[in-house]
Parts: C-alpha cells; structure tokens; sequence
C-alpha cells in the first residue's frame, strides 16, 4: 500500500522535476465482479483488473492529462506529457489544483468485498424473493455489481492521501407477465447492509401488482414517484449544479444562486457520505469531500466545484472536482414528514410511477424535456390502485417539475441504476403535482 | 504493442484447464483528446491503454475477465477467475456458441493523412478557427463547447478453435454543443462526428459550415418560429431524423440478445418475441422501407472487417420492403435461436464483453428526389433535424422533436416551426412511409448498451423519407 502511494507521489515529483508548475497523480487498484442474469439464471459473470494512475499537470497554465497502467513506463509517459504542455494551449481559468495538506476522515471500507466469493447465492436470493411475490412464473434479470478500489492521490500543491472505496448493487427487473414489471435496486457500501431479498421482494410486488396494464391516458396528474424514479430526477437536478455545466449552458439554475428554484419543503445535498456506493474522503484534485447543500429549503445556495471553477465564481472548492467537470458523488433529499401511506391517500385520480428511462432535453437551459416511465405505473384514486398503465411519457419542464414538490416521505432508499439514476442518490417517495402525461399517436 | 505473446500464452493456459470453449482479445488504444469550451481549451490528453480479456465457456457457463496488468502471473489469475465464474453459473440451459469456421486474418484501415502524424498543435489549431467562426458570425452564441477524440485502435484476437485476427483501426470523432441567445430566448444544438481513417476526415465533416447552419437555424426558430397546429398531416423526414428512427425503432429491436432476454433489466426487451405477434416474416413498414445494418461502409464510424467473437461482417438486411427479416446476432444468439453469427458482436474495449450491437444503420435510398417529396405534400412538416427524442425500451413507442423544420403548403415550404413533435409507434411510423429520396446522408453517433455502459461508433442518417397521414404535435 505504501508502496503504491510512494510510486504516486515519485510521479508528481518526476515531473515536477522536468518542469511542471504543478502536477497531480491519482493511482486506483480496482477490483470489480459483476454476475448478469437473466430468464432467472446466469447469462455470465465478469471480472475486471484495473491498475490506472490518472496523471495531469500544468505548465503556464497549460493543462494537460495522461494515464499510466500498472506504473510501466513512467518516464516515458511523464516526459511525454510535459513536452505536450508545451505546445499546447494557455487555460487563462485554470485556477490550480486545491492547495493544502488535509487530513481525510478515516475510510472505512468494506474488506470483505475485497474478494466478495460467491455473487451467484445473493442473485438467487433476490428471485427467490421475487417468486414469493408474484409466483413461480416471473422472467426476472438484472445485475449484480461489486467493486474495491485502492485509491492513493499525491498532489504537488499538498494533498497527500489513500482512500479505500466499497460498494455492492443488485439490479432486478421481474417480469410476472410480458408487460407487467417491476425494476428494484439494492445498494450498499457494506456486504452486512447488503439485503439482495429487498429488491427481489419489491420488485416482484410491483411486478404482480402491474399485471394486465392498459395503455394509459393523456393528461395532467399529482404523481407519487418512488424512490428509483426518484433517484434519476435526483440525478439530474445535482448534475444541472456542476459549475462546468451551469458556464456551457447545460443548466438550468444559471444565474439562480440565491433565488428560490423549489418550495420550502425541498432540500438538496450532495454528501459522498459512508453507505453511499460512491463513498469516498477526497476528490479527485485530493480536497476533502464534504456536505453540501445544494438547495436549502427551496434556495439555491451553491454550485459544485472544483477548484478552478470556484475561483471563477470567487468561492472556495465543494470537493467535487473532476479535473475538468466538477460532479456531485451522492445527493440526498431531505426527508419530509409524511408518511409513503398519506402521500397515496391525497392522490385523486393520480399516478404512481416506479421506474423511468431514457430522459433527454430539448433544451437544458430552459429544462424542456421528456422521459418514458417503465416497469410500475399506477392510476391511484384515494389511496387505492385502480389500474396497471403502460406506455406513457412524461413531457414536461424539470425545474417546474421541482416548483411543484407538494410533499415528502420520511422513508428514503439509496438508489441507483445504469444510466439512468446516476450518480445514486437517498431517495423518498415524493408527490409532485401537475405533471404532464403524453402517449402514442 | 498489443499483448500478442501475453494473449496466446492466456489462451494455451485456459485450453490446458480443458475448458469447452476459450478465446483472448488483447487491445492497445492510443487516445487523445481536446476539450474547448468558448473557445478556451480546458484540457489536453493523451493516454496508451492496453490490455486484455478472456472469455471461457465451462460446464455449460460462461466467465470473462479482463486486465492491464501485462505479467504471466496476472493472466493465469484473469483465467482462473473466468473459469470459476463460469463454472459457478450452474445454468439450468447449457450455453453453446453457433458453429464459425475458424479465420486467420490482418485487417487495418487506412489513412490519407495519418492521425498519428498530425500535431497536437495543429489539432488545437482547427478546433480553435471553428471556434473563432462562430465567435464571428453575427449570431449571439453565448456558449459553446467542442470537442475531439482520436483513436489508435490495435487488436489481437485469438480463439480456442483456431482463430487468429490482427487489426488496426484509426478513427476520429468530435462533438459540438452551441447555445444561441436572441431576445432573451434560448435555443439550443448538438452535432456529432464520426470517421474511421484519418485527419481527411476534418475536409469532409465540413464542421464549420454545419454549426454555422445549426446556429442559423436556431436563431430562426427564436424569431420566426412559429408552433404546428396539431393533428394529423403529412411528414418529411430528413436523413438526420429518419436515421434516429432506424436506428431505435429498428436496429435495436433486431438485436437478438434483447429479443432473447438477455437485457431485460438495463436497456429493455424488444415488441419482437417468440411466440408475439411481430417476428421474422410480419409486417411492420410499407413496402417502401428496408432498413440495413452494414459495418462494411468504408470509413465509415462503425466500421470493422471482423467482429469481437472473430466472424466476418456483413450487410445484414432488417426490415426487407417491409418485412422483419433478420436479426442482428453474436454466436450466443445464434446458437439459442438455431442459427449463424451475422457478425455483429462489439465491445468497446479489452475490458468489455462483446454483446450484440449494430453498425451502421439506415433506410436503404429509393428513386425521389428530396424535392419531389415535398412538392407532393398539400399540408405538412418537413422535419430536417431533431433535438430531444426517446423510445421506450420494447423499442414501440417514440418520439423526435424537430429542431429545423418548417411548414409544407401545397409543396412549397413555409415559415420555420418552434419544436413540432412526432410521438408515435414504430408499426404506424414505418408504415406510414410512402416514398424515399435517392440521396444518402451519414451521421455519427455513439450507441449506448451494455453494463457497464459501452458506447460505441455508430453510423446513423440515410435518405429522406416521406409519412402520409401522421399525428403532428
């Protein structure tokens, strides 16, 4: 381990030594087991060895990156890179990696993921939970994901760490007819909180309950969305907070700071907190991840940062860096304080959607978009599921869509899928209000 | 170099294990790439990635695993776990792969001007004068952001039935992003491209006058834009539009392992299924559409000679005049639906398995000019561009959202249209086509499967297609 830390830091001073005004390194030893499923058994189970240092320095502000696999060739690749600083070009909002020398909280990853055994018994667990639901019948599939890294980060401006990053998912889709399912995830940093049953179970609830779906109606409608959807608006509204995107114009909350964009009810973090499967000490530039609130009871109140966008917004680093696109790690919605059973009992004539895809903008500065709710999706009337739908889509504006949160569960779930909730998020039930509803022609 | 000795000696390692099936795929990527954002060049990078995988087929399962550690030691690990995992599947169904005759092959593209050989100076040059153009061209756009990204793509794939392909493959992409501001009102576009060759790419992107178009026209729509009055009319597609269409209404619905299953959670199943009501032989377009897959279109983005399992591409015919005629296949596929490999298996990188994934996908050209398309239209939209669009993931019910479109009247075109939407189903899209143009227009893309993701290049475009009779919102 020391070994892999001093090997870092011999980069960042070689190529310190030929020049470079600054110059950071990044090493990860990652490990990564992955079992994919489907019609109830094992399509493959992968592997993946991966022993990158991710290297960038600055030469009169002249930014410039590479990789090194395994610390081969190391002289070769930094002298290489130095002799691209010079001929490239001046980043005049370059503003330097972090300054400081940091003392990161204590990692406390999951060693036992390190080389997790057998993935297969916590695949068949989750269909067997799943069949308990909705019968013998079901189609299930999914994925089962685990991951180790060893990080080791040597920055010549001080920061100086090593990190060790956990995490386990289970994704499960369960068909109990052809177009009725049910999509549930499973996430944790730790095998101990690992429950591959909670996932089987749900998702084969929503499954059993989704059968006989009609193509539903279009409309305007109060919709609760479950923590999985939730996960993917989550997503996007943290996404939209990045610095970089928020100056190329791929935000809606530009020129928002300090203006109220949500109700008082609504409260956004981002926070690379411990059980998160983004868990983590530092950024990639070695400042120290922290809390930060994103939305404040419905302001606006940051941007995410890295160090040279936050001297161009004149504040300080959110520990969010990318080098070049600062990114949120883990965001949290406040919890409300309704319970998940009061949100369905204020629904009239309303929707429950469980699960979305494939959301794209027609213009993210404006937030037009549309998104294909998939897998669950409930006509609700006073609490009560009338009918299974199918075949609908949201189209509608992202920030109303956050002006119109009318209530919050205190329940959350850490979710994440694919693409598609990405980054994962702790998620509530949340009822939003006039959401508009297309369908086919 | 690519870990060619590292390969064989992985591949003899897992045949003496007495495994039913193994093969090794070694890849070394050279990759640069550029950032500018208005103007600014936020990073410069350059990286050799190099490894390689192994997949195994044992007791009826299968295992894969993939590293860039280049030691004798690390490669037995990297087949130990492949063997263990595969051996740990205990499928109910004994996996095979389809029957291939063995090949022993070189392949490389081509390069009038070799990537390798042009600077990066000179690289940050032409993206920077793009950059100085839109700055300069009398429209307000008030943020950009370009990019590009050269590939040095070598592979060494061997399998445990003889097989032995060595390629080289150059390809260069870039991508642009453009916000204009006129009256306060903001709209926006996006633009990829895709070549596999060398910098002669940069001369037939024509990069520059394609974003100063795209800037045009988003100041059109700002100001003269005016929204459809709904209902049902006739459509004109151009190539960009009817390119997505193929692409997601009929290239991912043809791939095998979707109709098999084997995405059922991530990227979704597909409206065609055994026992369904759309499969080989239905009708699911007008006589008039045939839509290919075809990864032999030279220098094209998603070009290739052989594909990841080592099988010879070739033109594979989707939608014959109408009709489901062939799926897109890997040897997994083929084998569970009683039939051969089309050579259609991809992966994005030696640490990537190889799943089933197109091409080049697009509507086969017909006999009209673009013109007489529309001068047969009394009431309609032309819809040349789109911005936002999605499909839902049986690959049935999509929508595109025009981003240069304009109003046909009595064959003439009118006033531009702000964001006219076609929501609809592939079986009403595809048979509502009365009529293609003769022309044919590529775009780049990048397509997304796999999990982990794995984009990968993609030809989309085609010709221009005409609907009779669709709902237009």
């Amino acid at each position: 381990m020391t070994d892999a830390l001093d090997k870092t830091e011999e980069i960042v001073k070689k190529a310190k030594g030929l020049g470079a005004d600054e110059a950071l390194a990044k090493t990860t030893f990652g490990r990564y087991r992955q079992v994919r499923f489907s019609n109830n058994q094992v399509d493959v189970t992968l592997a993946w060895n991966d022993y990158v240092t991710d290297v960038a320095l600055a030469w009169k502000k002249r930014v410039v990156m590479t990789q090194i696999h395994n610390f081969e060739d190391v002289e070769g690749a930094v002298k290489r890179l130095m002799d691209l600083s010079k001929i490239s070009q001046e980043n005049p909002t370059f503003g330097g990696f972090v300054k400081g020398k940091f003392k990161y909280a204590e990692c406390k990853a999951d060693e036992k993921l390190r080389e997790p055994g057998s993935l297969t018994d916590y695949v068949f667990e989750a269909i067997g939970a799943a069949e308990k639901e909705a019968g013998s019948r079901i189609e299930s599939g999914g994925i089962l994901f685990t991951k180790f890294e060893d990080v080791y980060l040597a920055s010549s401006e001080g920061p100086l760490g090593v990190d060790s990053r956990s995490a386990i998912e289970l994704s499960i889709r369960v068909f109990s007819e052809r177009e009725a399912s049910g999509h549930a995830v499973e996430c944790s940093s730790a095998l101990k909180n690992f429950k591959p049953e909670r996932a089987g179970g749900k998702a084969g609830e929503i499954a059993r309950l989704a059968r006989g779906p009609k193509v539903g109606e279009e409309g305007v409608y109060d919709v609760v969305l479950d923590p999985l959807i939730m996960g993917s608006f989550l997503a996007t509204w943290a996404s939209m907070a990045s610095a970089f995107y928020v100056m190329v114009r791929m935000s809606v909350f530009a020129e928002k700071i300090g203006q109220r964009v949500a109700p008082e009810i609504v409260t956004l973090k981002d926070h690379a907190a411990q059980y998160s499967l983004a868990n983590r000490v530092f950024d990639d530039e070695g400042a120290p991840v922290r809390e930060n609130v994103i939305i404040d009871h419905g302001i606006l109140k940051t941007y995410l940062h890295n160090n040279s966008t936050a001297k161009l917004f004149k504040t300080e680093t959110t520990g969010n860096a990318g080098l070049v696109v600062p990114t949120p790690w883990n965001v949290e919605m406040e919890p409300g304080d309704a319970e998940v059973e009061e949100l369905f009992e204020g629904l009239k004539h309303g929707l429950y959607l469980t699960n979305t895809w494939y959301t794209r903008f027609q213009n993210y500065a404006k937030g037009d978009f549309s998104t294909i709710p998939r897998d669950g999706i409930f006509l609700v009337d006073k609490g009560e599921i009338k009918e299974s739908w199918k075949d609908i889509r949201i189209s509608d504006n992202i920030l109303s869509m956050l002006s119109n949160v009318a209530a919050i569960s205190k329940e959350r779930q850490h979710v994440h899928w694919w693409g598609e909730a990405e980054p994962p998020s702790l998620a509530p039930y949340v009822l939003i209000k006039n959401v508009h509803v297309t369908k086919s022609r | 170099m690519v870990m060619e000795d590292l390969a064989d000696y992985a591949l003899k390692y897992a045949m003496d294990k007495g495994v039913e099936y193994a093969e090794v795929r070694a890849q070394k990527q050279v990759k640069e790439t550029l950032i500018l954002r208005s103007g600014i060049l936020e990073a410069y990078s350059w990286s050799v990635d190099s490894g390689f995988c192994t997949r195994v087929i044992a007791k009826g399962g299968l295992g894969f695993a993939s590293t860039n550690k280049g030691t004798k030691e690390e490669a037995r690990e990297i087949v130990d776990l492949a063997i263990k995992y595969a051996k740990a599947s205990e499928r109910r169904d004994k996996l095979v792969f389809a029957k291939e005759k063995s090949i022993e092959a070189k392949w490389s593209v081509g390069q009038k001007k070799k990537l390798e050989d042009v600077s990066p100076e000179e690289k940050i040059e032409k993206f920077s004068e793009i950059n100085k153009a839109l700055a300069s061209c009398g429209i307000n756009i008030a943020a950009n952001m370009l990019s590009c990204d050269v590939d040095l793509i070598s592979k060494y794939y061997v399998n445990s039935e003889g097989s032995k392909i060595s390629s080289f493959i150059p390809r260069i992409g870039a991508y642009s992003f453009i916000t204009v501001v006129e009256e306060g009102k903001t709209e926006q576009a996006y633009q990829q491209f895709g070549y596999s060759g060398g910098w002669e790419a940069l001369e037939e992107w024509k990069m520059e006058e394609r974003i100063l178009h795209d800037a045009k026209v988003l100041k059109e729509v700002i100001l003269k834009g005016k929204a459809v009055k709904p209902g049902t009319m006739d459509l004109v597609c151009g190539p960009s539009v009817a390119g997505i269409a193929a692409h997601e209404s009929c290239g991912h619905p043809m791939e095998a392992d979707r109709i098999l299953g084997r995405e059922m959670s991530q990227a979704g199943r597909s409206f065609i299924y055994e026992g369904g009501p759309y499969w080989i032989g239905t009708r699911i377009g007008s006589e008039a559409v045939t839509i290919v897959d075809d990864p032999t279109i030279e220098n094209s983005y998603g070009y290739y000679a052989y594909d990841d399992e080592g099988v010879r591409a070739r033109r594979r015919y989707l939608y014959k005049e109408g009709i489901i005629n062939e799926f897109l296949h890997n040897r997994e596929s083929a084998a569970k639906l009683g039939t051969r490999s089309n050579g259609s298996s991809r992966s994005a990188n030696y640490d990537r398995e190889a799943i089933v994934r197109m091409a080049n996908t697009f509507v086969l050209p017909g006999d009209y000019s673009e013109d007489e398309l529309i001068e047969d239209v009394k009431y309609g939209v032309l819809m040349k561009s789109f911005t936002e669009w999605n499909i839902d993931d049986k690959r049935f019910n999509q929508r595109y959202v025009g981003r240069e479109a304009y109003l046909i009247e009595n064959g003439e075109l009118k006033h531009p249209l702000a964001k006219p939407v076609i929501e609809t189903t592939t079986e009403k899209f595809w048979k509502a086509v009365d009529a293609v143009s003769k022309n044919l227009e590529f775009e780049a893309a990048t397509c997304g499967k796999g999990d982990p993701a794995q984009g990968i290049p993609v030809f989309t475009g085609g010709p221009s297609i005409r609907l009779r009779g669709v709902y237009i919102k």
